[in-house]
């Protein structure tokens, strides 16, 4: 384990819920250093919630060791409970309440109170843009202002690490574009953000680096633009008009999304005329886009799945 | 305690007052409704809890003898009081018609040669005896039917014993007083409430009632904890104060206090309106017990508070919706009250059922009141019934925090 590692460290991390029969986690060790907003994607039940449910100690991994900043997990947590955030996908907060009444609610339950109180308040409020709707209700909020008070109320204690689950799910695209501004901003303001969504655009724009769950396991790491342009090599897209033979299929290590759909990589454009002479003997083409993939077709190639299954 | 858990805390009950506050159902179950209940049980249960209150049933009599023995048979009725003679007939058919026609429930027939063989039964001399004759409304309740008989026989017995120790008297020459019907004796029977200290009379209708609807009451948190626990739990609330660091405990604490208060404000409102809104409405004022009496009553209330506030959060833990808890909760706590003595009071139920009622915490903290206000019990009296209530209150707290850990 690299105790000294800044950042959050996952080493040969593991969890299994209690009955089932693979692990949701399965020895994922990672590092994401602090200062940047870094991406987690994976489709539904890949383990991101689960791993963001470890980091904010709402369960404790079977295996492996977690530390932030240098520290393990549960050590940190207890010497700075403020240090990790949780921005959970619900909007988990009071409905019959008022948005300043809610952020009070949570500035008390960080231990937060008088002057200190008011001042975390009020700078959740500046920070969310919600001076317009301090006094009403959760409940009669748009589903834009309720997601920028869940942000506000997961900055309240000012944390090192920010973790946001889908923050932008069901907003107006104004809310969304005032959403990705501030948490694009806030590495600078000192709090590192783990990012995870189902809209790759959005990962595409806030992230430098991500990483890609799938059952569990950890399958890829990296930068963007590696990622994506991995090997300069490129990326061909084909539908036939009738299903390819399985050994051709095989040996240009082709995926297949959906039948007489297929995803494949070259090494270079150079061996574009050697794939289309092969399929010419055995089938018509239908389309054919070729070029860089974008981290939806990365996605689906390595999860061989579209991402909002 | 840490200064941040006090904060903590803090924060946890003014959010709970405040989400309270804007629950209207929950304040109209809490406080409405049993005020309600009172007012109306309280009147509409006034008499049968009156010792000797008059029965509203009427009835006639057909004097078809009319001899001294029959008058006097019919004053000795009007005094006995209960139920209510309307009319003395000449003619048993009309009287039969009256019946069929509702304006009495009950004709009795006093045959000719009544006074005449009242110490002949029948066949004894030969001749036979004609039998009184109690005409009936079918839909009379058989208990007051029964009531009637046997005041009747109790009237024809004392009636025939005077009319014995007239006759012997005269027989053996001694002192006689006058005629039987002019006699007052001493035949009302007075109900007295045995008590520890001095003998009052028994409970008023306020008197069961006020307590009766206020233990149900306070067993109505169960709506508002069950809501407000639901939509934390659904909303992922719950789950943000566990990532926040919030130990499950404080989470109950910040709930445990706000509603032993609201339950403590039901309290003082159901006896206030019990002492100056039943009056209102033509009821008796609820007796406010004083000093050690009202130090025990309030650590009953106390008892029962946690044990709904336990019930509460066991059912907010066992069920999905807030629908759910709300039909978990309200039907809970009907049967409760059914069994435990609150909507028929339990002196009026049948032995099998008494002891169903033992199994209601409802029944505890009724029995107990009552034991404190009524029969002026001491703590000991009431040690049982509050070891009951704290029991309840523990296991269902313990039962909540095991299952929420469970589905966590």
């Amino acid at each position: 384990m690299s105790a000294a590692a800044t950042g959050i460290d996952l080493q040969a991390v593991g969890y299994r819920y209690a009955g089932a029969g693979r692990p949701a986690l399965d020895n994922v060790s990672l590092n994401i250093a602090p200062g940047q907003v870094y991406g987690l994607l994976g489709p539904n039940g890949a383990g991101k919630s689960t791993l963001l449910s470890l980091l904010c100690g709402l369960s404790t991994a079977t295996t492996g060791t977690l530390s932030v900043d240098g520290r393990p997990l549960a050590g940190l947590r207890r010497a700075e409970p403020r240090a990790v955030a949780l921005v959970p996908q619900d909007y988990a907060f009071y409905p019959t309440l008022t948005v300043r009444e809610n952020l009070a609610f949570f500035a008390g339950i960080l231990g937060f109170a008088g002057a200190a109180a008011r001042a975390r308040i009020d700078a959740g409020i500046a920070f969310a843009q919600l001076d317009d709707a301090v006094d009403r209700r959760a409940e009669q909020l748009s589903g834009g202002l309720r997601r920028r008070l869940n942000l506000a109320i997961g900055l309240l204690g000012e944390p090192r690490w920010l973790l946001l689950d889908e923050p932008t799910v069901g907003v107006d695209p104004q809310s969304r574009h005032f959403l990705l501004d501030a948490i694009a901003g806030l590495p600078a303001q000192g709090t590192s953000v783990l990012y995870t969504s189902h809209y790759m655009e959005e990962v595409q724009t806030l992230c430098r680096r991500l990483a890609i769950l799938d059952h569990g396991r950890l399958i890829a790491e990296g930068e963007l633009e590696s990622l994506c342009g991995d090997a300069a090599g490129a990326q061909v897209e084909l539908a036939t008009d009738v299903a390819l033979p399985a050994a051709l299929v095989e040996r240009w290590a082709m995926l297949s999304p959906a039948p007489r759909e297929y995803l494949l990589k070259l090494p270079s454009t150079a061996a574009l005329p050697g794939l289309l002479g092969e399929i010419a003997g055995v089938a018509q083409l239908r389309r054919i886009a070729c070029g860089r993939p974008d981290l939806e077709q990365l996605f689906m190639r390595l999860t061989r799945r579209s991402l909002r299954d | 305690m840490q200064r941040v858990h006090l904060v903590r805390l803090t924060a946890l009950w003014q959010k709970e007052t405040l989400a309270l506050l804007r629950d209207r159902h929950g304040l109209i179950a809490l406080f409405l409704m049993p005020a309600i209940f009172i007012v109306v049980m309280t009147m509409a249960l006034h008499d049968a809890f009156m010792p000797g209150a008059a029965i509203d049933v009427a009835y006639a009599v057909v004097d078809l003898d009319d001899s001294p023995a029959s008058r006097a048979l019919v004053a000795r009725l009007d005094k006995a009081g209960s139920f209510r003679r309307i009319a003395t007939e000449r003619d048993a058919e009309l009287a039969r018609q009256q019946v069929r026609a509702g304006r009495q429930a009950l004709a009795l027939v006093v045959p000719a040669g009544f006074g005449e063989r009242l110490l002949a039964p029948g066949g004894i001399d030969g001749k036979p005896t004609a039998p009184l004759q109690l005409l009936v409304d079918p839909v009379l309740n058989p208990a007051l039917q029964l009531a009637f008989r046997t005041q009747v026989s109790a009237v024809l017995g004392t009636l025939r014993a005077d009319e014995l120790s007239q006759r012997a008297g005269q027989l053996f020459g001694l002192p006689t007083a006058g005629q039987p019907v002019e006699r007052a004796w001493p035949d009302d029977i007075v109900s007295v409430a045995v008590q520890n200290e001095r003998n009052v009379r028994p409970p008023s209708s306020v008197q069961q009632n006020v307590p009766a609807w206020l233990v149900f009451a306070m067993f109505f948190v169960v709506i508002p904890i069950a809501s407000i626990f639901i939509v934390e739990r659904q909303q992922g609330t719950l789950q943000r104060l566990r990532a926040l660091g919030l130990p499950f405990g404080l989470v109950l604490l910040g709930k445990l206090l706000p509603f032993f208060v609201v339950n403590q404000l039901q309290a003082v409102l159901m006896v206030l309106i019990g002492r100056y809104v039943v009056p209102l409405f033509g009821g008796e004022a609820l007796h406010i017990p004083d000093g050690g009496a009202l130090a025990l009553a309030w650590l009953l209330c106390a008892a029962v508070s946690l044990a709904a506030i336990g019930w509460a959060l066991l059912v907010a833990t066992l069920t999905r919706t807030p629908q759910q808890a709300t039909v978990v909760g309200g039907v809970g706590n009907i049967l409760m009250g059914a069994i435990g003595g609150v909507m028929v009071p339990k002196f009026m139920m049948p032995a099998a059922m008494q002891q169903l009622a033992a199994l209601s915490p409802m029944a505890w903290g009724l029995d107990g009141l009552h034991t404190v206000v009524l029969r002026h019990g001491g703590i000991a009296e009431i040690a049982g019934q509050l070891g009951l209530l704290f029991a309840f209150a523990g296991g269902t707290l313990l039962l909540a925090v095991l299952v929420s850990r469970k589905s966590a």
